[in-house]
């Protein structure tokens, strides 16, 4: 089960490589491969069980295979620390002010839909 | 009899596994310093990055060789990245009821993210390596760096802005939100989700199942709109 869904993964992640290369190298890859495969789940109406079982059981993992890629920052090193107070400043200040906007429109999209339901 | 350490200690560090087993080990110590601790500085993923680093300064190992001899799970990235449609597709199924809500708060959500990030940068002085690997932290991780080696940026860069992102809307978007009046279940996942990605939708949980199920949705789909969208405007605009 697990290496069936697995197939499916790879098989889409190449077929993503194939269309990015043809058609559209602004996008990556695997990107594409996820769009792809989105596509076909909506097509098809439902998560198929291999499918299933192989994406929860990447995805559990995915934190792990994430630090080999980051790890590279190590080379980075000397940029972070020239740049420290612009990179520490954009990171909070972007993450709070976006952070309050978002939860506020949020909550006033919803109460208006509520209102207009509410008033036939 | 004498014991050849230095072959020894050549074999094990040239070991084609070394990487891989280094890794696991940097990440099963941060995982259970993490369940201990439950402290939300304390990111598994962040913590194995800081000692994995510290391991390869502390043995003079230098990177190539560490990306070398941890392929093995870097491969796997590719098809997770692949597998990430499948939450996203049970999550689209799921917003029918506040469809227009949802979709306009995503759109406005992840373009002041991308906009505050890199304009707030630029006003601080930063240069545009470090600005083009700003644009995507609102996606989650492993789309994050895709995007921002697509556009020009150091995707390991991106890939520690976003957990850096992920953390500190974790540990302040609660309270924020609190304090602004945002009390809407959804909202409030709405708001965790798009900004603070994983980190954001595990506190979104523990506030309540509604608000973690709008969190993870938020997380999919500002991931999927990012990497859609991202190197289109890129391309436009340069």
């Amino acid at each position: 089960m697990l290496l069936r869904g697995l197939t499916w993964l790879v098989v889409f992640q190449l077929l993503g490589t194939l269309l990015s290369v043809l058609l559209l190298p602004q996008l990556p890859g695997p990107i594409l491969g996820m769009l792809l495969l989105l596509f076909f789940l909506m097509l098809r109406g439902r998560v198929g069980e291999p499918l299933a079982e192989a994406s929860t059981n990447l995805l559990r993992y995915l934190p792990l295979m994430l630090v080999p890629p980051a790890t590279a920052v190590m080379l980075h090193v000397d940029l972070i620390a020239r740049e420290i107070w612009a990179i520490a400043g954009a990171l909070v200040g972007s993450v709070l002010l976006s952070m309050a906007l978002t939860g506020w429109l949020m909550q006033r999209l919803i109460e208006r839909q509520a209102r207009r339901r509410g008033e036939p | 009899m004498s014991l050849d350490w230095q072959a020894a200690w050549q074999a094990l560090v040239g070991h084609p596994l070394f990487g891989f087993a280094l890794t696991l080990c940097a990440y099963q110590l941060s995982l259970a310093l993490y369940e201990k601790t439950r402290w939300v500085v304390l990111q598994p993923v962040l913590l194995s990055i800081i000692l994995v680093i510290a391991s390869l300064w502390a043995l003079g190992i230098g990177f190539d060789e560490y990306r070398a001899s941890s392929e093995l799970l870097t491969l796997l990235l590719g098809p997770t990245t692949v597998a990430l449609a499948v939450p996203l597709y049970l999550n689209l199924r799921r917003i029918r009821q506040l469809f227009w809500p949802v979709l306009l708060t995503l759109v406005c959500g992840g373009v002041a993210a991308t906009v505050f990030g890199v304009g707030l940068g630029w006003m601080l002085g930063a240069e545009e390596g470090v600005l083009r690997s700003m644009a995507a932290k609102s996606a989650t991780t492993p789309i994050a760096m895709l995007v921002t080696e697509q556009i020009g940026g150091i995707a390991a860069l991106a890939a520690v802005f976003v957990m850096v992102t992920g953390v500190l809307g974790g540990i302040f978007g609660p309270e924020l939100l609190r304090l602004l009046g945002v009390t809407h279940p959804a909202a409030v996942g709405m708001a965790l989700g798009i900004n603070a990605h994983a980190v954001g939708t595990s506190r979104a949980l523990g506030e309540g199942e509604e608000c973690g199920a709008f969190s993870a949705l938020a997380m999919s789909l500002t991931g999927a709109c990012i990497a859609l969208f991202l190197p289109l405007a890129a391309a436009l605009i340069s």
